[in-house]
């Protein structure tokens, strides 16, 4: 609300978005002294028609990909279809504490995580996915006793992430948890990713994948490149030409 | 003694400049005595795998304050895992997928990397001298890897003939020429067989690798049209890592062309004449037995021989005069990562006597395991040797079975506190899901693909 009208006042030139990140949440993270937590321009979520995605019109448990904060870093939103815990504490490698805050929506069931997996910077491409969400009734190998799964897991090196708890690392090689993506529900149910929290490896990513960026995106410089305005949100099936799960 | 040192430091500029910038340590003869300095903590990396590097960097992410040295003898990484898919001639598999320079971890991480061979270990000293200087440590990581064992096999084989086959009929276990040298007699083949004789006995390096490389040599003679076959001379009668899985494989994909002998044992190699001579068993118990008037004895001509001969450990583990166990692995201190005999030093990756599998995954998981128990001694902490276990994937392994297109098997290994006092790997080879029943997928084959970059991102980056 504030922002939009702050938009409207400013005609939304591209420059004035640019030194708007959310301010409410900004605050909010900076209050608690919390460490980890980096603020971006507030993106609005679009869906595939270009118009704002609604939390109450995303499929339970369904992957939807979406780039933030660069515009080749993937994230995946995820209404989860149970409620996230709140106030979850988590340790980065270097021992630094971050907080989870809990889930937007309704039911607080809605979340959203870098897709970039901490252990080696696997990630979904338009070729194939490695990384994602695997809803309850899943089977997986990187926890083959595990009664239900409702879990990330990738599947190149079997390391599993627990959504409800911040994006935890629970098995596998993977030792530090999912990079949280902040997400804002407005009074319209529409989505805005504003912010980052936990230990991110987007540096790392971009020093790893030249190739790559420049299949899809030309190049580093461009790949690299803050998303401003809008992120479009598609599914991760209809993303990526093939979903690799174990 | 350590102001002395560090006196000298300040007087000899080379080795002092070596000291200040991470990855550049060189030392000139006679320059100083010690070519690191005694921190109180100093940790020295005796070899440059997947091990070696792991810890190098997990120790520097963990504690900056850490002066972590790495020796290894090598110029180039070169890795093992992956490599038969250069064998096998896969698309867009170079060997530049498979090496790296040593330098760029190093001075991005901030350690020391030094290129030399080691010749002496000093645990009283606390000393490790090489063939570029003389090094302190408080604490010695070991992650030498494994040894050739062409002796305990070959008996009456001379140093001579050993060399001989070695260089003829390269193993390509330890990454480097060996594998140059295969690739090139694959490459140079005309119609003709190849022979793939797996280890004998006991632990080697990367159980399910001979199997993988059968199949990639299959896919090779296959995609270029070669007449002739891959034969295995095998002395597990199918029993082998992912054995249903790559059996599997063979009969749909290499009928007629993989020529698998699960009881056999090798007597001779003629490098000169191209001969193999081998005893074929009937069945487990007669091959135990051993005795030759049971057998049938063959001797068949090759175009290429990879004989890959009974792994050891490396000499280092013994060099350091520690406990070890028949093959040379060194004897642990229960469920930990150190040596049984010094608790000061530290042994990762294949080298262990652990019952965990000696891959590259489990490397890694070793080093880092032991980089989170050396920073606790370090620290004068106590740590929980079982802290995490049982782990329910310690291991993930793929192997390559067919090229186009490409698919691959998989096996997953739980990592427990066995009640036999040491870490032990449970094998679990599943059929995933996009199989269609069988053990091998499209999808399994690109994970294969990102397993190993994964692997390249986790020391290099």
């Amino acid at each position: 609300m504030e922002r939009r009208s702050f938009l409207k006042i400013t005609g939304a030139s591209a420059a004035a978005v640019v030194i708007a990140p959310s301010l409410i949440t900004q605050r909010l993270y900076a209050e608690d002294g919390l460490s980890l937590y980096e603020s971006y321009e507030k993106i609005h979520l679009k869906d595939a028609d270009g118009n704002p995605l609604k939390a109450s019109m995303l499929q339970p448990e369904e992957n939807y990909i979406f780039n933030f904060p660069h515009v080749a870093t993937p994230c995946i939103l995820v209404d989860l279809g149970r409620p996230a815990n709140t106030n979850v504490k988590l340790k980065a490698d270097d021992g630094t504490e971050y907080l989870f805050k809990g889930g937007v929506g309704k039911s607080g069931s809605i979340v959203a995580y870098s897709a970039i997996c901490p252990h080696q910077l696997t990630h979904p491409t338009p070729d194939d996915s490695f990384f994602q969400y695997l809803e309850r009734k899943g089977k997986t190998l990187a926890l083959p006793d595990a009664k239900e799964a409702g879990i990330f897991v990738c599947s190149s090196h079997l390391s599993a992430f627990d959504p409800v708890n911040g994006g935890k690392a629970i098995a596998g090689p993977a030792t530090e948890g999912l990079t949280q993506i902040v997400l804002e529900i407005d009074e319209n149910d529409e989505l805005w990713a504003v912010g980052a929290l936990g230990p991110n490896r987007f540096h790392d990513y971009m020093d790893a994948f030249k190739p790559e960026f420049k299949k899809y995106y030309e190049n580093k410089r461009k790949a690299k490149r803050l998303v401003k305005e809008e992120a479009k949100v598609v599914m991760l099936k209809q993303f990526t030409k093939e979903i690799i799960q174990y | 003694m350590s102001m002395e040192r560090r006196d000298l430091f300040k007087l000899a500029g080379v080795a002092a400049a070596a000291a200040v910038l991470p990855s550049v340590a060189v030392t000139t003869a006679g320059a100083a005595e010690m070519a690191n300095k005694a921190s109180g903590k100093t940790v020295l990396v005796v070899g440059g795998g997947f091990g070696g590097l792991t810890i190098a960097k997990e120790l520097k992410k963990k504690d900056k304050s850490i002066d972590v040295t790495v020796i290894e003898k090598k110029d180039i990484f070169m890795a093992c895992p992956f490599s038969n898919t250069y064998l096998g001639g896969l698309e867009g598999v170079s060997l530049e997928t498979l090496t790296h320079d040593f330098y760029a971890p190093a001075t991005k991480h901030g350690y020391n990397f030094v290129q030399a061979e080691v010749t002496a270990i000093d645990r009283k000293a606390k000393t490790v001298t090489t063939t570029n200087g003389n090094f302190t440590y408080d604490i010695l990581v070991l992650s030498p890897g494994i040894a050739y064992d062409y002796k305990g096999q070959f008996p009456e084989w001379s140093d001579e003939k050993i060399a001989h086959v070695a260089h003829a009929c390269p193993a390509a276990l330890m990454p480097g020429s060996e594998h140059l040298a295969l690739k090139r007699q694959l490459v140079d083949m005309d119609d003709g067989d190849v022979v793939i004789v797996p280890p004998a006995q006991g632990k080697y390096r990367c159980p399910p690798a001979p199997y993988e490389r059968t199949s990639m040599v299959a896919n090779y003679l296959k995609e270029e049209g070669i007449k002739g076959k891959v034969i295995v001379l095998d002395t597990r009668g199918g029993k082998f890592s992912k054995g249903a899985a790559f059996q599997e494989s063979w009969k749909d994909l290499y009928d007629g062309i993989i020529d698998y002998k699960g009881f056999t044992k090798v007597i001779d190699v003629d490098p000169a004449k191209n001969e193999i001579t081998y005893l074929e068993f009937t069945d487990a118990a007669s091959l135990l037995e051993g005795d030759p008037e049971e057998a049938t004895k063959h001797t068949i001509k090759y175009q290429v021989c990879n004989l890959i001969p009974n792994n050891i450990c490396s000499p280092v583990i013994k060099m350091a005069g520690l406990e070890t166990n028949g093959a040379g692995y060194a004897l642990m201190d229960g469920y930990t990562l150190r040596s049984k005999t010094d608790k000061d030093v530290y042994v990762i990756g294949d080298a262990v006597s652990h019952g965990i599998p000696p891959s590259g995954h489990t490397a890694i998981w070793t080093a880092k395991r032991a980089a989170g128990q050396i920073q606790a001694q370090l620290a004068g902490k106590s740590f929980d040797p079982k802290a995490g276990l049982p782990v329910p994937v310690g291991n993930v392994c793929y192997s390559m079975v067919s090229g186009n297109p490409e698919e691959a098997i998989m096996v997953t290994h739980e990592f427990v506190a066995h009640e036999n006092g040491m870490l032990v790997g449970n094998g679990n080879v599943p059929k995933p899901k996009d199989g269609n029943g069988k053990f091998r997928s499209k999808g399994t084959g690109k994970a294969t693909r990102e397993w190993f970059a994964g692997v390249k991102r986790e020391l290099f980056m």
